[in-house]
């Protein structure tokens, strides 16, 4: 007989599968090794094209694709109050006991976890991303933010670097904030059965071509690289605006046959990409958190990566053992990988493997997200009246502008309270899928 | 053997900032060390401002001011016919030859000969056209009543002084770095079609060309030359900026009472209020940059 799940939680975000991406990674595997210890995970994100309404995925995980359109970058156009009415729907379906949103830059987050306030349910939001103050778009996305965390239950981050950006930009006190890094499925990424030889070494790059991500920095980088060795030759996957360049720079070089350009590569395939190389290249100018590292890692690859963000804190396991660091500079990214390319014949990518799978594991992961939700459950309840106060401490007129959108939100609900009263709704049976000492990595 | 006092049987291990191996043992997910937020910079790439200085470079704002004043009251003279079409011609005379004497005077580089003829030639061909063009634009806004006339002139002048460039010229002088942005030849066109406007009221041909040409010249020449007396020396450009300042509050003062006061308050406005406002506000300024930026490149993108 199974005993009911201790948690019942709610993932709500704009970025999930069919999409490809660090945030929709982390919040699937999160939901599957939550769904191992026991608790019920419910996920929450906007419709994909076609794919709309109730789908299940591995292990039961049940994924709502709420119908609303995404309008700009996969994120749904904010309607402050639109979806009350499906988010109460489901909060109350499933039971849900907590819900945790993901990315700062998704409305549909924002908007389930200002009403889920409402309602009194408890909240924990995780921020993914690196965000600056000074250009226009961040100091309204800061301002948003700041009025979401105003009176969240606790708030996650995934390295220290993003808790101290999270920090300043919300104004949360730190205590509140608590830093879970991000992990890799070691299962899925081994490193090859027979290591391909070192006659030609092989330097594999895997992002997309955007400015954010570095691209001009590659396009700088290789032809140094192509004529300082003549043996190494590059493998760059990954499709964007800055294609372009690069292929112009393979042509300017006469680089066909030394760089092979594979466009985008589906996540399935990554391993199968990764596994040709010996070297792995990261030329991000920002990163939070780093998962393509790690899943180089894991792979028995030895990474050179540019040192920002987040990564030195992921990386530092041993001086220049797994990951040389570089500024994001073109000369010193070429001295970085002639030091990774003569410490190259030391590595032992299985050795690499094992190592990776202690320092880094889903597992870990969801233990102390569980703590975050325990302490988020213990946090007292407030009513309104205490929880205005909190919005009214954001600014001079934002404070008050805040205070209103919330009493507004707040007699809406008791409308739709009153129009479909709670116990109408019916709830959902709970599913238990056995895993009778199954273990995943 | 009892142990009566219990001392820590494992002290814990320092806290070290990484993100890797799991909850460190002994510290919660939530610990802040004192090594939080060590990293941030405040304020690093501000200028600090000198109040004095602000008013100093204020000066050109409303030195600028005071040249659109003045043009806009030749306007209103000759729209009321109390600046006849000869005396206009002779004011455009004397301000293309003052003008030129004194980029002579201020600009090494416009001493040579043939840099002059040059010069010479085009003022010349432009003189021409807009004498054979006159015509056009007497009869251009016939067809449209005067309020309308009046009203898009108001507000193409204002559009030109909020997008004007301050600090530089719109015409390059010789030698001079900065290349003219959307802005300032949006300004600039803006000046030139409100003149056309105002011109197009006139009664005669003669009357239409002189004002064209006083009204082109002010508006394309004038930054250049106040931009070249300002290089070469600024105790001139201050000397220069109050004489103007002060012939035109004259002039407004002639003219009608209430104007003048407005101008005046402008002036004052411009020159004393806002740079104390400026200087009050920066006291709020909180620049942040820390590990968390977005790396700059060191290396311009050439496609």
């Amino acid at each position: 007989m199974a005993e009911p799940p201790k948690l019942r939680v709610l993932m709500v975000s704009d970025f999930f599968f069919p999409n490809f991406g660090g945030v929709e990674n982390h919040i699937y595997y999160l939901s599957q090794c939550l769904l191992k210890l026991g608790h019920k995970v419910v996920v929450m994100t906007h419709a994909y094209g076609n794919r709309s309404g109730v789908r299940y995925m591995t292990g039961g995980l049940k994924v709502y694709y709420v119908p609303w359109r995404p309008f700009v970058m996969q994120t749904t156009f904010p309607t402050v109050y639109g979806t009350l009415p499906i988010v109460r729907t489901i909060l109350r379906r499933e039971k849900i006991t907590v819900v945790h949103g993901h990315q700062a830059f998704s409305t549909l987050c924002h908007e389930a976890l200002m009403h889920a306030r409402t309602m009194g349910y408890k909240v924990v939001f995780t921020d993914h991303s690196l965000y600056g103050f000074a250009d226009v778009g961040s100091i309204h996305m800061n301002k948003v933010l700041q009025f979401s965390l105003a009176d969240i239950d606790q708030a996650i981050c995934v390295s220290h670097t993003s808790k101290e950006n999270t920090v300043l930009r919300s104004g949360l006190s730190p205590a509140k904030v608590f830093m879970i890094p991000n992990a890799v499925d070691t299962a899925m990424f081994k490193p090859a059965s027979v290591r391909p030889s070192t006659d030609v070494i092989t330097i594999v790059v895997i992002s997309r071509l955007v400015y954010r991500k570095g691209a001009d920095l590659l396009v700088e980088v290789i032809p140094k690289v192509c004529r300082l060795y003549p043996n190494v030759r590059f493998v760059v996957g990954g499709d964007g605006p800055k294609h372009v360049r690069l292929e112009e720079m393979r042509e300017k070089h006469s680089l066909q046959d030394r760089v092979e350009m594979l466009g985008a590569v589906p996540h399935s395939r990554v391993r199968s990409v990764l596994i040709t190389g010996h070297v792995f290249l990261n030329s991000s100018l920002t990163e939070a958190f780093c998962i393509a590292i790690l899943e180089a890692a894991s792979c028995g690859l030895l990474t050179v990566s540019t040192r920002v963000g987040g990564v030195p804190e992921a990386c530092n396991v041993l001086p220049d053992d797994m990951v040389v660091l570089a500024e994001p500079d073109p000369d010193d990214m070429v001295r970085a990988i002639e030091k990774a390319i003569s410490i190259l014949p030391s590595i032992n990518p299985e050795e690499m493997h094992n190592r990776m799978k202690k320092l880094y594991s889903w597992q870990d992961v969801a233990k102390r997200t569980e703590i975050v939700y325990d302490r988020a459950l213990k946090c007292s309840n407030r009513n309104l009246l205490e929880r205005l106060s909190r919005y009214l401490s954001c600014g001079a007129w934002a404070g008050k502008l805040f205070c209103m959108v919330m009493i507004v939100d707040y007699l809406l609900w008791r409308l739709l309270q009153l129009l479909q009263p709670d116990e109408d709704i019916e709830e959902a049976p709970d599913i238990f899928l056995h895993h009778h000492g199954e273990k995943i990595n | 053997m009892d142990k009566n006092f219990a001392g820590d049987s494992n002290p814990r291990p320092k806290w070290r900032k990484v993100a890797y191996g799991g909850m460190q043992i002994g510290y919660d997910d939530n610990y802040t060390d004192e090594s939080f937020l060590e990293e941030m910079v405040m304020n690093a790439n501000v200028v600090r401002r000198n109040l004095l200085k602000v008013m100093k470079d204020s000066v050109s704002i409303s030195q600028y001011l005071c040249i659109v004043a003045l043009v806009v009251l030749v306007w209103v003279h000759t729209l009321e016919s109390s600046l006849d079409e000869n005396s206009l011609l002779v004011l455009d005379l004397s301000l293309l030859a003052s003008g030129f004497l004194i980029l002579l005077l201020t600009e090494e580089k416009m001493l040579s000969l043939s840099l002059l003829l040059r010069y010479l030639l085009n003022i010349s061909f432009f003189t021409t056209g807009l004498y054979i063009l006159a015509p056009i634009y007497q009869t251009l806004t016939r067809s449209i009543s005067s309020d309308s006339i009046w009203a898009v002139t108001v507000s193409l002048l204002l559009l030109h002084l909020f997008l004007h460039d301050y600090s530089g010229s719109t015409i390059k002088a010789p030698g001079a770095l900065k290349h003219p942005n959307l802005t300032s030849c949006i300004s600039l066109n803006a000046s030139v079609v409100a003149s056309v406007f105002v011109a197009s009221r006139l009664p005669s041909r003669l009357h239409v060309f002189a004002v064209m040409l006083f009204s082109l010249q002010v508006f394309l020449f004038a930054p250049l030359v106040t931009y070249c007396i300002k290089k070469f020396s600024f105790g001139l450009h201050l000397l220069f900026s109050f004489a103007l300042m002060g012939l035109t509050l004259y002039s407004v003062y002639a003219l009608h009472k209430l104007f003048f006061l407005v101008f005046l308050f402008l002036v004052l406005l411009v020159n004393v209020v806002c740079p104390y406002w400026l200087i009050k506000m920066q006291e709020y300024k909180f620049e942040i940059n820390g590990p968390w930026d977005e790396a700059k490149l060191c290396f311009d993108i050439t496609d």
